[in-house]
């Protein structure tokens, strides 16, 4: 047992998923996530387990809501345009407070667009894609081995805050192998017997409802909602800071994106700029207070991300009183040789250091 | 005193029906309590409501119930079956949902639980309209009925046809009993009753995916008195939606 393997992120997130009791997948086939689907279903089936290859992912997003109502550990994967199809039950699932982990492998461009690696969902995964006030937990895995360790984080997360809870990566991460363990899963288990529903027995009977003509019960719903969601930024904040406690020039990357990011530090730390990484885990909650501490040191920091600047709203609400913030970005990933980053950043650090480069 | 007549268990206390008067919908929700009833299913149920006037049931149903979005009760009743047997538990789970919701924006989930053979059981309220929001022309409404959205009546050749749901879910090979009922007059009350039953009963012994319509007034947005919409019922509406079982795996047997 827990022995070293060569993985693929996709399989990576399957063999986690059994491993923590996931009772209950269902979904529906989109490059570049497919594998996962694939693997469980042979998985689940031998175990007397709950799958569905799903007529939609419409129908797979909603068979989650059912099985998670009924206190299963529940699971179902997809990609971008698919994951869209997925908002207005994710939406409901929120309102309803039903534990769901959601994995979102994405994939390049609006509407269909293509397989390439691209961080075009962050947005949709953070704010939410769907209707009305709500939040998403979001976790951002950057090797195969956070692949397995934050799939056993967002059922957790999931079940603590009975909040749906997206495992977003790209299409680099979910097809690369490398090597991973399949360790323990290192969380305790939540107690969701007071809510689940298993049928009025010795009980008054339950609703989960997001209907409520009640215009004052539906206030405070969603303000006991956003409660909990204080709780979550209080909380559950997660970063990697990387030769960042010295740092004049930090770059702020997620996912696998913040890889190339730690060879650009050990490469501008050669040529004596002291560079660091901020790589944030949580997306939501995204970990302003540690990025705030940092800002109040380094002066530059350089957003790069795989898509037009979405995560750069958070870090500019976060930072941008206390430092300057330049951004290199590409929607579509299959661009990120180091040569073309290095171009970018000194460019930007010629506007900005003029005499001392 | 000999007590000849009490509110099923499976109501809630104290409640009553907030559906506009002369709606069937009331009598439907209370047959299928009484059924729960008879077959002591009340402490085992999970009940899916979806949508539209539908969506009231857990407010007079004693049972642990979920809210459905629009048309997907069926895909939310597999996920519920599928996951208390993963968890070894076994279960009765059915819908009460509108015909707009079941046969309209959830048809594929409804017609693929069927094709599936889901062993769920569903409870179609067919009132020829979207109620909920006002009469609208929905999937149902016959042709040549006004509705806001079909206000020179449905035609063919601008709207197209209904759709029949309770034949068309016959021929699934997943279904194992599909009905259509009305609750227009004593004796259909009864046989509404018998074919909720029958279709409960099936899902008890996993049977498949089992399903029964019911014909139903809908007298705000037909705009009809309560007996005027009864009297349309067996009268117009069940020579087009005929009364009758199209499917039943025991007696095809
Ligand atoms: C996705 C979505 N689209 C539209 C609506 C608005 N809506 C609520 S109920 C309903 C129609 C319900 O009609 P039906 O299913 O026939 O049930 P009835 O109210 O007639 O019993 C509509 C269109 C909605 N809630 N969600």
């Amino acid at each position: 047992m827990n022995q070293k393997e060569l993985l693929k992120g996709n399989i990576a997130i399957a063999k986690a998923a059994i491993n923590c009791g996931c009772k209950c997948y269902f979904g529906y086939p989109i490059t570049p996530q497919t594998e996962i689907g694939e693997y469980l279903s042979n998985e689940m089936e031998k175990r007397n387990l709950a799958y569905v290859c799903a007529e939609s992912e419409i129908a797979a997003i909603n068979m989650c809501i059912g099985a998670s109502s009924s206190g299963a550990k529940t699971m179902t994967s997809s990609s971008s345009c698919a994951v869209s199809l997925m908002q207005e039950a994710i939406s409901y699932a929120c309102s309803d407070e039903l534990p769901i982990v959601i994995v979102n492998v994405m994939r390049a461009g609006p509407g269909q667009g293509y397989i390439y690696p691209s961080q075009g969902d962050y947005d949709q995964s953070t704010i939410g894609g769907g209707n009305g006030d709500y939040r998403i937990i979001c976790l951002s895995p950057s090797t195969v081995q956070e692949c397995i360790d934050m799939t056993y984080k967002a059922f957790y997360l999931a079940q603590k805050y009975k909040n749906p809870t997206i495992l977003l990566l790209d299409g680099l991460l979910g097809q690369m192998a490398e090597p991973a363990i399949i360790n323990d899963n290192p969380y305790e288990e939540i107690d969701n017997s007071s809510w689940v529903l298993k049928g009025a027995k010795n009980r008054p009977s339950r609703q989960i409802n997001s209907l409520e003509p009640n215009q004052t019960k539906l206030n405070s719903h969603i303000f006991k909602m956003f409660e909990k969601y204080k709780q979550l930024e209080e909380n559950e904040q997660d970063y990697e800071d990387f030769m960042c406690d010295d740092a004049d020039i930090i770059i702020c990357a997620f996912g696998s994106l913040a890889r190339c990011a730690k060879d650009l530090c050990s490469y501008y730390r050669q040529k004596g700029i002291k560079m660091g990484l901020f790589r944030p885990k949580t997306l939501y909650p995204f970990p302003n207070k540690k990025l705030e501490e940092l800002s109040l040191r380094a002066k530059l920091f350089i957003d790069i991300e795989m898509n037009m600047g979405q995560m750069l709203r958070d870090v500019r609400l976060t930072i941008s009183h206390n430092a300057k913030i330049s951004f290199i970005g590409k929607p579509v990933g299959d661009w990120l040789k180091k040569e073309e980053l290095i171009d970018a950043i000194d460019k930007i650090l010629k506007e900005n250091y003029a005499t001392s480069l | 005193m000999q007590q000849v007549y009490s509110t099923p268990k499976s109501i809630k206390k104290d409640s009553t029906f907030t559906f506009c008067a002369g709606c069937d919908h009331g009598l439907a929700i209370k047959l299928v309590a009484e059924v729960l009833d008879e077959l002591n299913l009340r402490e085992n149920t999970i009940a899916v409501a979806s949508s539209g006037c539908s969506v009231f049931l857990y407010d007079f149903l004693d049972v642990d119930c979920i809210e459905s979005p629009h048309g997907r009760a069926c895909a939310v009743a597999t996920g519920i079956k599928r996951a208390h047997r993963a968890l070894n538990e076994e279960k009765f789970v059915f819908t009460y949902q509108g015909d707009g919701d079941f046969a309209s924006i959830g048809l594929s989930e409804s017609l693929h639980s069927a094709l599936r053979g889901e062993n769920i059981s569903v409870i179609c309220i067919n009132n020829t309209n979207y109620g909920m929001t006002g009469g609208q022309m929905g999937p149902t409404t016959v042709l040549g009925q006004h509705t806001t959205t079909s206000p020179n009546g449905r035609n063919v050749k601008y709207h197209g046809y209904p759709i029949k749901t309770a034949e068309q879910i016959a021929l699934c090979d997943g279904t194992c009993f599909s009905a259509r009922v009305a609750l227009c007059d004593i004796k259909n009350i009864i046989n509404a009753k018998e074919q909720i039953k029958k279709c409960f009963e099936y899902q008890k012994q996993n049977l498949g995916f089992s399903f029964v319509e019911i014909l139903s007034s809908c007298p705000t947005n037909w705009k009809l008195s309560p007996s005027d919409s009864h009297k349309k019922i067996k009268e117009e509406l069940s020579e087009i939606y005929p009364l009758k079982v199209f499917k039943d795996i025991k007696e095809n047997d």
